[in-house]
């Protein structure tokens, strides 16, 4: 280090003024009043999507080509990546802040990329390390029961699954059709998770095979086993031989079982049930046709696959309200009535009301009700209290009952895979919790994304690593300057009649090269991607680059706090505070 | 080799001969022919010098400012407004101690626009701690490149050296060129003070607080204070070699004379004959040429006026509300003097207008027939 | 001190005839000193050259006001511009044209010369049919009415100042050397 020169006298001085020394003498750094500091914040995706999933951390890895890290990153809050990159309904990307400039990312887009391409480069995943003495059941092998068993394997618990079906996968596999969701990639999955030494017994049906005292080995239970029961409509002749309903319906299918049900198939209902039920009848050479009583507009159904199903023939009615099935054997003819809106119910949708007198018949070979899934509980112990349809848990996905918790579809009105995955994961943490002793609120308060619900599990497996701040990247916060608008890259789909002949995936994985374009373009809201902004513009040269960090870091000595870093960094990575004084 | 070139083609062998590494210019009449000379030498390969392109005369200071301070030999050449719009940068290769040199083609600048000769574009840019050096013909164009850099590199002050448009420039007469073997002989490699170095790296021009700015200044001026003698020495080596020299001013016709007539540029070539034509005739003059304008030879002129009672000065530039510049320098220069001629100064030939022989000797008789000037300026060839 | 100025229009080579007839010049001894009209130069447009020739080095710095003698590339000029003004007594005015020098006989008091310099630099193929380059051809011609300069220097300077065709100039000034009319 240089020392401060000075000169008495003209002589002294050089030609011309030059640095003849260095100024590291001179620690401006105590000039400074507000300090620039690296901080990773919240991203709005990862804080939307259910599951947990760290989206700006795997993508910026997918931008870098790190396939097989950004698979890894997914995965380390949750084993699916390959069934949520398909079936998700991708909350994360309505909140993608890219949308407030050009087009959100193609999220799931990504991560099925991810999910497809890293395994193939990808070893096996090793087993999680000798297994604690302490064994955990989980009844449901659907992606709630899967994601807990998962992290409780990582968890070194000795774990087991019971499943009533002869396949694991739960609703993954018996609700959603194929052309959705290839059973390679499923299996796939569930085949990682059974690597980790998590045991899967299927043709296990708790209450008919197994009752919850048989489990006193077990030190916790996690029960997920799903909503299963369809809702009935409760009209004349819903129960007799040529009806059926969709999600049996749909069971039957993916269990390969042979249906007889003619030529034109009735679906009453305007949720995801109907429109799989009638895109695998249409698969089948079928003609489908959806009966709802609202409008379009208040369809529950993801709104892509309204629009597929249209595309491959099938046929919607609006404002029909089946009120009798008519004819007991045989074709089947239904009494409808047409129905009209009024005002708005408390799920925000406006109320079909009936018109008088303005029935009419509808004839059909065969007749599906989708009206929504309910929950078996026959089994459900005493002490596991019911509410409004679902168990009813604390915040920690506990019961009533010491060490039973329970998640899922089974404890949820929220019944989606992610939801499902999320939950499962939360329960992993809370059993954990539970049996070490902790207090598993706090434990899962502590690793909240953002404000919730979404939990992260990276930090509690490794604790002290890369935690992020939990608030959440508003737009604003990004730097516009530094982005160009770059068009969204989607999935490509395969032609409508190619499609309709069986039941083959409908949208293809991204190549390499789309991926790469799609992963640049996210933002990475509140991610340090070494864009090297702070380096470039420091004026004091105070960015340290660091071969050995993720990121940069501030040379405290010098920087003055000027905070141009922090006005410069395009993504909201670094934060700014007061000095203390 | 001697040879009939014009006077931007003796620019043009000057840099050649000066190997220079670096030329980055921008055309502007009549400094053209300069560099599209260079940059045909350049392109065709024959030339071993990088012409960087630049988008005006300002970047071209600039970019040699930043070559030169890397520690090469730089060139440019520029003419008027060209020059008027590197002032800035003129400043900075001063204050930066960079051995620039620069070649002006004295032009008239505008409005009214005007292509022609006239000095106004170099005597403005007498503060920007340029050395500025004039010239009578185009041997010592030639010549005057190869010393600028001498004396350039030895004060470490950058050089302009100015040649009239047209009457130099374009016009072709017989040139004696050195080899290149002789010009090395001369002009030694340029050894940089504090060379551009990724392992030692440094601050150049740092801001300079008034602690210490004025004596930066000061070592400006201590550098200028060298230059007569270092010009002088370089002039002998120059003359031991070559046979040629030029001095910082020139004084011709009778000794002891009682009336000088002061010019610069080819303004003094025609004057030769007119002093001689005069002598003939039998009146007392002689003539001095100022071949360096800055610094201003004041010595040098002082040392050589004794027993003159007027000096004539005819100035091919115009300060308005002062008059022509070299008059002003040199009544300036005579003021601390006991004893002080009287000094005429005529404006004439601006914007390229000819000075004549005719007008040139007008000017003799009127300084002749007036005890003392009319004014501080006298207009000569003026349409009254 | 001998004074030469050239009149042709811009591309037709004046400036380098003014240039080429300097080093002929310089070939033999002599001091010159060659320059354009200064400004500027548009093709077509009438144009001048000029050239100082004297044993001794030249001082003087200005233009041409009274030349010696002219040359004239282009005889259109002649009812374009005053060719002749300032031109002294008994100066050699040379014209390339094709007809014989009484043609000019409106040029009084000075001596005329005609030069079909035009067919010349065609026949050896300077220039083009319609732009045919006359500035060699009539410096031959010049070196012969003048008796000022050889034609040998004139040759050997077309040979170094000339960028092309140095064989067809050369031969071009030689042809109106001997076919010059005065």
């Amino acid at each position: 280090m240089g020392k401060q020169i000075t000169f008495k006298r003209e002589s002294e001085m050089p030609m011309i003024s030059v640095s003849l020394g260095d100024m590291e003498w001179n620690k401006t750094g105590a000039w400074r009043t507000q300090r620039p500091f690296y901080e990773e914040k919240t991203p709005p995706c990862s804080a939307a999507c259910p599951a947990g999933n760290d989206i700006s951390g795997f993508i910026l890895k997918t931008a870098k080509g790190d396939w097989e890290g950004a698979w890894n990153l997914i995965r380390e809050e949750n084993p699916f990546p390959g069934v949520c990159g398909r079936v998700c309904f991708h909350p994360c990307e309505s909140k993608c802040n890219r949308g407030s400039f050009d087009e959100p990312i193609a999220i799931h887009a990504l991560e099925r990329f991810v999910a497809d391409f890293a395994p193939r480069l990808s070893k096996k995943t090793g087993k999680a390390g000798e297994k604690r003495k302490e064994k955990v059941a989980i009844i449901g092998s659907g992606p709630a029961g899967m994601s807990s068993a998962y992290h409780l394997a990582r968890l070194r618990y000795d774990v087991t699954v019971f499943e009533s079906f002869p396949l694991a996968g739960g609703m993954l596999r018996m609700g959603i059709p194929s052309y959705r969701l290839p059973r390679d990639v499923l299996d796939r999955e569930l085949s990682n998770i059974e690597a980790l030494g998590v045991e899967i017994r299927t043709g296990i049906s708790l209450g008919e095979h197994l009752k919850l005292e048989d489990l006193k080995d077990y030190q916790a239970i996690f029960l997920s086993t799903g909503a299963h029961r369809s809702r009935g409509l409760h009209i004349q002749g819903e129960k007799e031989k040529g009806v059926l309903s969709g999600l049996d319906l749909l069971k039957k299918m993916n269990l390969s079982k042979r249906i007889k049900m003619g030529e034109k198939i009735a679906i009453i209902g305007g949720g995801n049930t109907a429109i799989d039920v009638a895109r695998s009848v249409i698969r089948l050479g079928k003609k489908a046709t959806i009966l709802y009583r609202r409008s379009r507009e208040e369809m529950p159904a993801f709104e892509d696959e309204i629009l597929e199903a249209l595309e491959e023939g099938v046929k919607i009615r609006y404002l029909v309200n089946p009120i009798r099935v008519g004819q007991k054997d045989g074709p089947k003819r239904l009494e409808c009535l047409r129905m009209e809106l009024s005002e708005k119910d408390e799920s925000g949708r406006r109320r079909p009301v009936p018109i008088p007198h303005s029935n009419l018949f509808i004839d059909a070979d065969y007749v599906v009700i989708a009206a929504g899934e309910e929950i078996g509980a026959s089994f459900l112990p005493e002490g596991a209290e019911k509410r409004e349809g679902i168990v009813l848990t604390r915040r920690d996905g506990s019961t009533g009952i010491k060490g039973v918790f329970a998640g899922g579809d089974l404890a949820s009105n929220q019944r989606t895979v992610a939801h499902a995955i999320g939950s499962g994961k939360k329960a992993a943490m809370a059993i954990d919790a539970f049996l070490q002793g902790k207090d598993a609120e706090e434990v899962i308060i502590q690793h909240l994304i953002g404000e919730g619900p979404s939990l992260s599990i990276f930090g509690y497996l490794h604790p002290g690593e890369r935690l992020r701040n939990p608030h959440v990247v508003t737009f604003e916060e990004l730097n516009m300057d530094y982005f160009e608008p770059a068009k969204r890259q989607g999935e490509s789909k395969s032609a409508v009649k190619e499609r309709i002949k069986g039941f083959n995936e409908v949208s293809s994985t991204l190549s390499e090269g789309v991926a790469l374009e799609e992963a640049e373009r996210c933002f990475g809201c509140g991610t340090c991607n070494e864009c090297e902004n702070c380096y470039v513009f420091c004026p004091d040269g105070s960015i340290l680059k660091r071969e050995e960090l993720f990121s940069h870091q501030v040379d405290y000595d010098y920087c003055k706090g000027c905070g141009i870093c922090f006005t410069e960094c395009p993504r909201g990575a670094i934060s700014l505070k007061e000095e203390a004084k | 080799m001697r040879r009939v070139i014009t006077g931007n083609q003796a620019v043009a062998y000057g840099v050649i001969l000066s190997r220079v590494d670096v030329v980055s210019a921008y055309p502007i009449t009549p400094q053209t022919t300069i560099v599209e000379e260079l940059s045909e030498l350049i392109a065709s390969g024959r030339l071993k010098t990088r012409f960087l392109k630049v988008e005006s005369e300002h970047s071209a200071m600039a970019a040699l400012i930043g070559a030169s301070t890397g520690g090469v030999r730089t060139f440019t050449a520029t003419s008027s407004h060209g020059l008027a719009y590197m002032h800035e940068m003129l400043h900075w290769a001063s204050g930066a101690r960079l051995p620039i040199v620069l070649v002006n083609v004295n032009r008239a600048i505008g409005p009214p626009w005007n292509i022609w000769g006239d000095q106004s574009d170099s005597v403005s840019q007498r503060d920007t701690g340029w050395i500025q050096l004039y010239c009578e013909n185009n041997q010592e164009v030639l010549d005057t490149i190869l010393q600028a850099y001498l004396i350039a590199e030895t004060v470490r002050l950058p050089v302009m050296v100015v040649l009239d448009a047209f009457v130099l420039s374009h016009t072709a007469e017989p040139v004696e060129i050195p080899s290149i073997e002789e010009a090395d002989s001369l002009l030694p490699p340029f050894c940089p003070d504090y060379p551009i170095d990724t392992q030692e790296p440094r601050s150049y021009s740092v801001i300079t607080t008034p602690d210490y700015f004025l004596e930066f200044r000061y070592k400006v001026q201590k550098a200028m204070e060298e230059v007569p003698e270092v010009a002088k020495k370089v002039d002998d080596e120059f003359r031991s070699r070559f046979g040629r020299s030029y001095g910082a001013i020139e004084r011709y016709g009778k000794k002891e004379a009682e009336l000088l007539l002061m010019t610069s540029g080819t303004v003094t070539s025609t004057s030769r004959i007119v002093i001689k034509k005069l002598m003939e005739k039998g009146l007392s003059v002689a003539g001095i040429k100022i071949k360096r304008f800055r610094p201003f030879p004041s010595e040098e002129i002082c040392e050589v006026i004794q027993g003159a009672k007027k000096i004539a000065v005819i100035d091919r530039n115009l300060s308005a509300g002062v008059g022509g510049i070299f008059a002003q320098e040199l009544r300036a220069s005579l003021y601390s003097r006991e004893e002080r001629p009287q000094v005429f100064g005529f404006v004439s030939g601006l914007g390229g207008r000819d000075i004549t022989p005719a007008l040139i000797e007008e000017a003799v008789q009127y300084t002749v027939e007036h005890p003392q000037p009319e004014g501080d300026i006298l207009w000569l060839g003026l349409k009254k | 001190m001998i004074e030469i100025r050239f009149h042709g229009r811009g591309g037709q080579g004046a400036v380098v005839a003014s240039k080429v007839l300097a080093v002929a010049f310089f070939h033999e001894g002599l001091y010159v000193q060659s320059f354009p009209a200064f400004g500027v130069e548009r093709r077509g447009a009438p144009v001048m050259a000029f050239l100082r020739v004297d044993p001794e080095p030249i001082q003087l710095r200005v233009n041409i006001y009274e030349p010696d003698h002219i040359i004239v590339l282009d005889p259109t000029l002649i009812a374009a511009v005053d060719v002749t003004s300032g031109l002294k007594p008994n100066g050699w005015v040379l014209i390339n044209s094709a007809h014989p020098p009484k043609t000019f006989q409106t040029l009084k008091g000075y001596r005329i010369a005609t030069i079909d310099a035009t067919s010349i630099a065609i026949r050896n193929g300077l220039g083009s049919r319609t732009n045919p380059i006359v500035n060699t051809a009539i410096l031959g011609a010049f070196s012969k009415v003048s008796g000022l300069v050889g034609v040998d220097s004139i040759a050997l300077s077309i040979r170094e100042e000339v960028p092309g065709k140095k064989n067809e100039n050369a031969k071009a000034a030689r042809e109106a050397y001997n076919e010059v009319k005065y």
